[in-house]
This record gives structure tokens, sequence and C-alpha cells, in this order.
């Protein structure tokens, strides 16, 4: 999910084999009660009830909302309304439409809607997900300096390819999903999935291989069984149930230890991460001063330097951000003008300072700091 | 007496000062050296002499101007390449009692924050059911509502601390998470007016935001306790929650409680969404994945004394309340205890205020300081006889690339100058 999955992180513990303990005296520990399966919910939680009107001995509740059978509120919903919708694609391939793409195809796709962030042949970088490899690392554990991490990516972790379709066609472009057509997403799918050298039938996913329906619904992703417990049975609720219910399966225990306890090493912070944090820790108060405090204006402040100082820092070719004189008659336009301006270019100023890569929301973020240095 | 008091708070003062100077965070109002013949008593102050603010001047309330560093934060690294998919932490250290001001709950989000027009809100209802649903948001609103008391936290929350100690601040550490008292109804009564079909197992809720947010949720939990909420605390949902309706799961994963609530599907198996599969899966040492994981397990914290909320602005021998939450989504809180070196000996603290299921709890312990360094932590038990772990226990099982559901005790370091750190007692 984070950046940190990937970072190799420098601080680490150096492993004893075995905790200080004081061997001199014996703990003293208060065992706990857990309550029995059929007093707990299905994630091993407490079960509550609502007793004399009351909810799990703290909510008085109204008991006649609960005697109606039925409010019959709102309307059925018809079968267009429905099939627009339902975008999911189970486990099981249920949703998932017909349709088809070749690798090829897929690929000049991807280079299109997804390189730009995923990174060449989904190599990741700027910190977006990487798509491919990691095959084999899913035991790594980094506990010592040398240590490598496991790699979770869609052909190393991902158990079903049916989420990987689900997630493309409904998820990405991350900056405008529900763009590609079914056939678009197929032949994404099958150039990632050739990237991660998952086979079909035993055939390699070459650049003239189609990807249709049927031939998805054949794949098996290397970590298919990776997963634990089994949920996908018919008493799937149930093994939850048992799973959570057991403190044992995630390391939480039932006793007390009061006196005598187990303990071990102090480890501190050998490089904190709190320098990257936004706006700087603070606890004082004062009066905010002028600008500072404003992530936003920080940001554009940053693009400003970056794109268009190397014109609008010299009064010689353009105006510069805080000269009022010059940016009074500017600023009485408008701000939609200026917007248009600075986009579309107006006489020595080009479109967009000549930075196309920069969307037309931070040119306005970047206008709006330059208008507000200048009033 | 006052005076003398005063006077010696000085002379502590005094001592202090070169170190209060190198704290960073300084939790506390300048610490004016509170002088015989304090001015800000002798004479008027400024807000005495003059008008304040018209009440016309703010038709929606703000803070004071003073409380500007009272504000979520983000850390690049804390996001999966942008602002757009990443998160806010909620300034933890600086909150009292058990709700989160809307302003300052954490937004976490996977597509940006949507902004919805409400007028065109629909939520739909269908897979295994007797009459598939349409509902507009006046409709969601004319069943009989209920308003509850729940955390919702982000299971990653603390994730960073899996290896070791790496940040110095409460609301990095452990600001995932916020409280509100949520309004809505449960979802139980709007099953009613679909009909659920014999053999529905299992529900995936959905996002109608632009990351189309798609978790698979037990029939067993929607039918138990889940709601669909508009409000909270009071006003309709802000944006970052999920404005106009959001899904409440009380206990569970942050990420479960849907935003932007556009559609559930009944149906009879799992769906197996990309965060139920690539993210929100917990990768043990044995290289398997706990798949499903809901509930947040049993948790606390030390609110004050913390890193960002140091003793710096106490003398020798003061009686001090140590402060903390506590939380599960197991139930309720039972207790906690608290040590004071480093997890060897434990003693009770008390429990104050509202002790409500799945809601954090705050806990309290006098003590007299006598400038002695501790190490402080505090461990939360709940209503199933959950514990808090110790690290080694956790990371004994889990191993440390697991990302989520870390629970284990948090420690601080209290130096004799009165600063805190975050330190782990660890093997
Ligand atoms: C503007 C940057 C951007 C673009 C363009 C983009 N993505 Fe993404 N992608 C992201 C981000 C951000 C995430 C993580 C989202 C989250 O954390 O919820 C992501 C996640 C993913 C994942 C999940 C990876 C994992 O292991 O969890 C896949 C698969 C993916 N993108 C595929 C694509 C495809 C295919 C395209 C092109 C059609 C595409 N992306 C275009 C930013 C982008
Ligand atoms: C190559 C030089 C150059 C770069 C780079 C440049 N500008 Fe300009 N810009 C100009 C010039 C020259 C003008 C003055 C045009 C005139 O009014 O004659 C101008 C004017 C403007 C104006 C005022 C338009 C008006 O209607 O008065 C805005 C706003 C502006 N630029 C924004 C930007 C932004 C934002 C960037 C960076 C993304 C940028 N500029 C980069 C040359 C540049």
């Amino acid at each position: 999910m984070f950046k940190l999955d990937l970072k190799r992180i420098s601080t680490f513990v150096a492993l004893t084999l075995f905790a200080t303990t004081s061997i001199s005296a014996q703990p003293q520990e208060i065992k706990l009660q857990t309550p029995p399966l059929d007093k707990r919910a299905v994630d091993g939680a407490i079960k509550y009830h609502i007793k004399d009107d009351v909810y799990a001995d703290t909510y008085k509740i109204n008991p006649d909302a609960y005697e109606i059978k039925q409010f019959n509120f709102g309307r059925e919903a018809t079968k267009n309304e429905i099939k627009a919708r339902d975008i999911d694609v189970r486990y099981d391939w249920q949703g998932l439409p017909d349709g088809k793409g070749s690798v090829e195809q897929g690929d000049e796709l991807y280079a299109k809607h997804c390189e730009m962030c995923h990174g060449e042949m989904g190599s990741g970088g700027k910190g977006y997900p990487l798509l491919v490899g990691g095959q084999g690392t899913l035991k790594n554990q980094m506990l010592k300096p040398g240590d490598e991490p496991p790699i979770k990516t869609i052909g190393s972790y991902w158990p079903y390819a049916s989420t990987l379709w689900w997630y493309v066609k409904t998820g990405m472009p991350f900056p405008h999903p529900m763009s590609l057509t079914n056939d678009e997403v197929y032949a994404i799918v099958a150039y990632l999935l050739s990237l991660n050298e998952i086979t079909i039938d035993g055939e390699e996913l070459d650049d003239e291989y189609v990807l249709t329906k049927e031939k998805l619904m054949k794949v098996v992703m290397p970590n298919v069984n990776g997963f634990y417990p089994d949920v996908n049975g018919p008493d799937g609720p149930l093994v939850m149930k048992k799973f959570l219910s057991d403190s044992s399966n995630y390391a939480t225990p039932n006793v007390r230890c009061m006196k005598n306890c187990p303990t071990a090493k102090v480890v501190r912070i050998s490089q904190p991460l709190d320098d990257g944090i936004r706006p700087p820790l603070s606890t004082k108060r004062d009066l905010p001063k002028k600008e500072e405090g404003s992530a936003q204006n920080s940001k554009y402040a940053k693009l400003f330097e970056e794109k268009c100082s190397a014109c609008h820092m010299n009064k010689a070719i353009a105006p510069v951000p805080g000269d009022k004189e010059e940016w009074a008659s500017r600023i009485k336009q408008g701000i939609e003008t200026l917007y248009e301006h600075a986009i579309k270019g107006f006489k020595g100023m080009p479109p967009k300072g000549g930075a196309m890569d920069l969307s037309d929301e931070d040119i306005k973020g970047i206008v709006d700091f330059m208008v507000e240095q200048s009033k | 007496m006052k005076r003398e008091i005063d006077n010696k708070r000085e002379s502590r003062r005094g001592f202090l000062k070169n170190i209060a100077a190198s704290v960073v965070a300084a939790g506390t109002l300048a610490p004016s050296l509170l002088k015989a013949d304090d001015p800000n008593l002798i004479e008027e102050p400024e807000w005495g002499k003059k008008l304040g603010l018209p009440v016309d001047k703010y038709l929606y309330g703000q803070p004071s101007p003073y409380e500007h560093n009272v504000v979520r934060r983000v850390h690049e690294l804390l996001s999966s390449g942008d602002m757009y998919a990443s998160v806010a932490m909620c300034p933890i250290h600086e909150l009292d009692g058990i709700i989160t001001p809307n302003g300052l709950f954490f937004n976490r989000c996977h597509g940006g924050v949507a902004i919805i027009d409400p007028n065109k809100y629909r939520l739909l209802i269908h897979g295994m059911v007797e009459k598939p649903l349409v509902l507009t948001l006046e409709d969601i609103k004319k069943y009989p509502s209920e308003s509850v008391i729940h955390f919702i936290e982000c299971p990653a929350n603390g994730s960073t601390e899996w290896r070791a100690p790496q940040f110095n601040t409460l609301q990095f550490l452990k600001g995932m998470m916020s409280q509100a008292e949520w309004t809505g109804v449960r979802l139980k009564h709007i099953l009613k007016d679909a009909g659920i079909k014999e053999g529905a197992k299992w529900v995936l809720a959905e996002g109608s935001d632009n990351s189309h947010m798609g978790r698979t949720i037990p029939l067993e939990k929607i039918l138990d306790d889940a709601m669909v909420v508009w409000a909270q605390n009071g006003e309709a949902l802000r944006p970052e929650q999920g404005y106009p309706i959001r899904l409440l799961v009380p206990g569970w994963e942050g990420n479960l409680n849907i935003k932007w609530l556009g559609r559930i599907e009944i149906g009879d198996k799992p769906w197996h969404a990309k965060e139920e599969t690539s993210k929100y899966t917990m990768l043990m040492p044995s290289g398997k994945a706990i798949r499903f994981f809901w509930p947040m397990e049993v948790n606390s914290v030390i609110t004050r004394p913390c890193p960002d909320k140091p003793w710096t602005h106490l003398k020798k021998g003061d009686v001090v309340e140590i402060e903390g939450l506590a939380w599960s989504g197991h139930g309720r809180i039972k207790g906690v205890d608290i040590s004071f070196d480093g997890g060897k000996n434990w003693v009770e603290a008390k429990l104050k205020g509202l002790v409500l299921p799945k809601a954090w709890t705050r806990f309290s312990y006098i003590y007299k300081w006598e400038g002695e360094p501790l190490l402080l932590s505090s461990r939360a038990y709940d209503e199933v006889g959950n514990v808090q772990p110790t690290i080694d226990q956790e990371v004994g099982k889990m191993g440390v690339e697991n990302i989520y559901h870390r629970n284990a005790i948090v420690t601080w370091e209290v130096k004799a100058n009165g600063e805190v750190h975050n330190v782990q007692i660890r093997s």
C-alpha cells in the first residue's frame, strides 16, 4: 500500500537469540476468561443483543422500529440499472464480460495509459506500485541489514486473475478509471500477465497472443494457494469465525503478566522519519504566519520555482509575482482569464509556459499562487 | 501560598529553560515565567478593551486562529505515489475525550476525496435478493435511525514500526484512527425491503468514487451491527468520510467502512477484491498470508505524556495524570495496565468517561513524578479476554512483513528532563 513496502528501511534491530529475561523470579500472571464460540459474532467479537430495549447494555433503542416487517422505501431497480452498475468480477468469474485483446495491443495501451506511473514494463517508480516480479520472495523477512524484503506484485502475490481484470477496469488508469473498453482491458491484462510470465494451458503469452474470456478463465495465478484460511467453501463465514475467535492465530495472548514479566532491550529511533512530515510538527499556540502552513501553497510555490521562474523571476522577460503594479491590471481581467492565458498561452507567454506535463489544475494552482503573491 | 508555588516553579523552570529550548515540540502554551504582578493580570488584556468579531463573521464556525497547528498531517512515504492514494493523520495527541472533531478525522483514500451531489446520489442493492432496490438519499433517511459511537482505524495504523521505531510523534505512530458519533440506519432494516434469498452468505460493498473500492463482508456482520450512515457528530458526513453515505462496520478495518457507498450486492461466495488480495492481507514468515482479517484488535497508547506532549513543564514531585486511549474491535475495553519499567512490572490504570463497545476508551493513572527516567507503557485487554502483545510476542508469530494489524505495546522513554521518545522493547 505504501512506499515503505518497497523502500529499504535502514533502521534495523540487531537480532539476539534469547530475550534477556530475569530468571530469578517467576512471572505472576492473570489468565483471562475467553467466551465460547456461541457467545461470539462472526469476527470472534462479543455478540451483542437487545435486551429491555437497550442494545449492548449501552444504547437505548426504539423497539417499534425493529417490529416493522417492511418499509417499502425506494423502488425496484431495473435490469438496465443493475447491468450498468454491476461492474465486479468475482473470483469464480461471475461478472466477467466478453471481449478480447492481444498482448501487443496491451503493450501499446500500457505505454499510453499506464507507463507514466507504473514505469517501463511495470517496473514501478516514483512510489507507484510495481507490476512485475517478486516471485520467490514472499518468505523474505527484512530483519537485519542485507536482508531483502518480500515483493508483492500481481505475479508474485495476487491469487486470482479475476481481481486484475476487475481492478484495471474499475480502478485504472488512476486519474480516470472506467474509461477503458472491455477489449482494451483484455489487452492490458494480457500484457501484464505476459510480463509476469504467466502461462495459459502451458502456453506462453507472446506478442500475438489474443486473450479472450474463455482463456482468461483458465489462468491459475502462481500464488493461488498462498492465502489462508480457506473461505471459499460453503462454510466460509464459520471458518473465519473460528479463526478469529482463536487469538493465538494472531499473536494476541489471553494472560496479563503483572510482575517479573519477560522484557527485552530498549531500541531507540536511529533514523527518524519526522523530517518528511507536512506541515512540520508543532504544538505551539501562536498566530499563523502568513502563507506558511498551507501545503497547497508550498506545492505550487515549488512548481512555480521549477516550471515558471526561468521567465517569471526576471522582470525583463515576464511579470514577476509580488510586483503589485505590474499585476494590478492583469488581476483585473479576472482569474478565469488568467487561467486561460496561462493554459493556452498569451502574447510572449507560451501555453503552460512550455510545461505541457502539468495538468490544467496544476497551472491554475500556480496562477493562484502568483496572484496571491501580487495582491 | 500561591506565590510560593509559583516561586518553586520558577526555579525549576530556570533549570529547565535550556533544555526546554532544545525540545522541538514543547506541548504547552508558552511557559511564561509567571513573575509577581503578572502584567497579564495587572493590565487589562487587549481583548477586554475592544469589540470582538460580529456574530455573522463565520456562519460556519472556525477554531481559534491560535489552534492552527492542530491539523492533520501527511508524509510522502505514507502514500502510493501521490496525495490521492494516501493518508492524512489525525493529531490524536491534541484530542480530549473520545470524539474527534470532524475537520481532524483522519483521511485515507484511494482515489482522492470525491465530492458527490446528494441530489444525484443513488444506492443500488441487488444480487441474491427478492427485490433489487434503488434508494435516494431521502429514501435512506426515511428509515428509523440510530446514533452510535465507534472508532474507525486503518489496519495500517502503526505499520512503520514493525522493524524498529521510526516516528517520534504520536500523530504518525497511531494517527490513522479517529472516533465519531455516527447516525444512520442499521442495514438489516433496509434489507427487509430487499428480502434476502436462501443461500446468501456474503456481501459486496462498493464505493462510487474513483477507486470503486469494493470489499467482501459476511452477511452475518451486515445483519448484526452494520449501518449505512449519513451523519458524524451531528452534521452531514464530511466528504473525506464518504459524503453523503458511508458504510459503518463497527470495530472492523477502516477500509471495510466503504465511503461514498454506491452499491451493495448479496451473494453466496466471497469476491476477492483488490483490497483483499493485493493489500489488507497479512503476509506471514511462512510466505503465506492471512486472507481476511476483519476486527481491529485490542490496542492502547498513552497520549499524555507522548513525544508531542512531553513533561518538560513539570517540576520534581509534581502530581501528574498519565492518560491515554484504549480500544478494541472485539468489544468493550475491560481494563488497562501501566508499566514504568519497560514491561517488567505492571499496575492497573483506571478507565474514565464512557466505556462503550468497540470504542475509544480513556484511561488514567495519577502519578507523582520525581524526575526519574521511565519506560512508560500501556497494555489494554478487552471483553473477549484478548491482551495486547509485547513486540516480541507479536513479531515472534507474525514476522515483520505484515504491514497491517500491528497492536503491540507502545513504550515511551521519559527522560529526566521531561522529554519523551518513542522506543521499543524487543529482543
Ligand atoms: C497517475 C498514475 C497512475 C496511472 C496513469 C496508472 N496507475 Fe495504476 N496505480 C496508481 C496508484 C496510485 C495505485 C495504488 C492505488 C491505491 O493505493 O489504492 C495503482 C495501482 C495499480 C495496480 C495495483 C498494484 C498492486 O499490486 O496493488 C495495478 C494492477 C495498476 N495500478 C494497473 C494500472 C494500469 C493497467 C494502468 C493503465 C491502464 C494504470 N495502472 C495507470 C497510479 C497510476
Ligand atoms: C518562456 C517564458 C515563460 C515561461 C516559462 C512562463 N511564462 Fe508566463 N508569461 C511570460 C510572458 C512573456 C508573459 C507576459 C505576456 C504579456 O502580457 O505580454 C507571461 C504572462 C503570464 C501570466 C499573465 C497573463 C495575463 O493575462 O496577464 C500568467 C498568469 C503566467 N504567465 C503564468 C505562467 C505560469 C503558471 C508559468 C509556469 C507554468 C509560466 N507563466 C511560465 C513568459 C513565460
